[in-house]
């Protein structure tokens, strides 16, 4: 198997995943080539997010990676993850093959564009 | 630890206990260069000569119109290629969904000169004879059909373009690696003038194939060097692949009877039991018109290499029709040319049975698969 411990735990059993009611901010990424695409949820209290949901159509890497960022975002204040990088969700995930790392560069973009849509709510309230 | 099912036999197989003892003794005090004139060259070249007429025993066509070479790529290539060079310029007729060894090859002479035509096919992925006859050109120097789909298993009709062919003095190739020892291949009944097979689809060893060339047909050597193979390919003979890939076909000759109708039988209560199981799965390929082990699928919502990635956990091996390389991935060429829309020819799995699959093998992927799909389904932000 190429794929961490990490990875296979996160794809075997996916943390936070589903669609979120009444979030406080929607995010999605994408992967054209790839046709991979991650939307995360956020529910944000005191400016940290405080529970974090995803949905993903993708390959086995790209949903790993989704669990595995939602995991690592929860606890995060809001304004640290509109500069996500996709390294930071590789090493949640144990690390990618060099032709996957496109999973980590959908979840972190979902994820940054989730906390720009709840930094905007919040402008907005 | 998980049970461990391998149905990815289109891909590969597991050497035959039998193929192998054949082999072994050419590893060993069997060694000789069969070109050599001394009792050890002497040995070999008998293993490759019995090997030859056990061939063509099987496939009933004479010994000298067999020749070895290293797998079903160079076959093709050497087929098509070969009769190319024998006729310099021309038009070749070949159809959307043959394996990428005649495809870019057949591209390749494009940029030499050549013309080619590529066939459409229907949405079982059956090329229609019509077609064929409506191409055909009085400059066409070659027909090249594969027998059936690696992928989807659609057995082509390749007796009713062999007539085509045959009534025009056409050569007529075809791509048996997939067919060979699986269903009845007959040269003569069917028109065809080459045949390329390979050993490892056929419970073989890798880096052995054949090449059927009716007497008669015009072609060149593509490969230059010794007078091995009579001229028709150049190399010392893969003594003990050739012995493997003799055996082999002669037990798929010998088994062959018996075992389509039992994975013909595997086949349909793998797609009767996930289909009544979940909406949204479809079977590719013909109906009946099919390899007897080949299970093609699509699952709407569903990428294809999360299943197997699910399913490898589960110890079981199939393959993805659409492959994610360099991170690109693309829907299978073959099922977009039998118009499967592509949010459904992304989700296809191919199931290829073989002779140590069993009901129990079968039930467990079903098990397997109905709850993972589902699972995937329930992640997926697609409405299912």
């Amino acid at each position: 198997m190429r794929y961490s411990e990490t990875l296979i735990d996160h794809f075997r059993n996916p943390r936070n995943a589903g669609m979120m009611r009444e979030p406080d901010g929607v995010g999605e990424g994408e992967y054209p080539e790839c046709m991979d695409l991650a939307r995360v949820y956020l529910r944000v209290r005191d400016g940290q997010v405080v529970e974090a949901r995803f949905q993903t159509y993708g390959c086995g890497p790209t949903i790993a990676a989704s669990s595995a960022g939602t995991e690592l975002i929860i606890g995060s204040p809001l304004g640290t993850l509109v500069g996500l990088t996709g390294a930071q969700i590789e090493s949640a995930v144990g690390g990618l093959p060099e032709d996957r790392v496109h999973a980590a560069e959908v979840v972190s973009a979902a994820i940054r564009a989730a906390a720009r849509d709840a930094l905007r709510r919040m402008a907005r309230s | 630890m998980n049970r461990r099912v391998y149905l990815d036999h289109n891909a590969s197989t597991p050497v035959h206990p039998e193929v192998l003892e054949a082999m072994l003794p050419y590893f060993g005090e069997r060694f000789g260069n069969p070109s050599s004139v001394h009792a050890f060259g002497r040995e070999a070249r008998e293993g490759v000569d019995m090997a030859r007429e056990r061939v063509a025993g099987v496939l009933r066509v004479s010994p000298d119109e067999v020749v070895f070479t290293s797998g079903g790529t160079e076959s093709d290539n050497l087929a098509i290629k070969g009769v190319a060079a024998a006729r310099g310029r021309g038009h070749l007729i070949t159809s959307a969904i043959e394996h990428h060894a005649v495809l870019r090859t057949c591209q390749a002479l494009e940029t030499q000169g050549f013309d080619a035509t590529y066939l459409p096919v229907d949405g079982d992925g059956m090329v229609d004879p019509d077609d064929v006859r409506r191409a055909l050109r009085p400059d066409t120097i070659l027909v090249s059909i594969m027998h059936a789909n690696s992928e989807v298993g659609t057995i082509q009709p390749v007796a009713a373009i062999g007539r085509l062919t045959r009534e025009r003095g056409i050569p007529f190739h075809v791509d048996a690696v997939q067919t060979l020892g699986k269903v009845p291949v007959d040269v003569n009944a069917f028109g065809i003038d080459l045949l390329s097979f390979s050993g490892h689809k056929i419970y073989g060893p890798k880096g052995i194939a054949g090449l059927y060339i009716r007497k008669g047909t015009k072609m060149l050597s593509i490969q230059h060097g010794g007078e091995h193979e009579r001229r028709r390919r150049a190399g010392t003979e893969n003594v003990p692949g050739i012995v493997g890939l003799g055996r082999a076909v002669e037990i798929r000759g010998r088994d062959m009877a018996a075992e389509a109708p039992r994975l013909t039988a595997l086949r349909n209560r793998l797609w009767e039991g996930i289909g009544a199981a979940m909406p949204e799965v479809r079977l590719n390929g013909h109906p009946t018109e099919r390899l007897p082990g080949t299970c093609n699928m699509c699952f709407r919502h569903v990428e294809s290499e999360s299943i197997v990635l699910g399913l490898d956990l589960k110890g079981i091996g199939v393959s993805a029709g659409s492959a994610c390389t360099s991170g690109n991935v693309e829907p299978s060429y073959v099922l977009v040319a039998m118009g499967i829309p592509v949010d459904w020819a992304m989700g296809s799995v191919r199931c290829s049975l073989g002779r140590s699959t069993t009901a129990e093998d079968i039930d467990y992927v079903i098990e397997s698969v109905v709850p993972l799909v589902a699972k995937l389904r329930s992640l997926s932000p697609a409405r299912v």
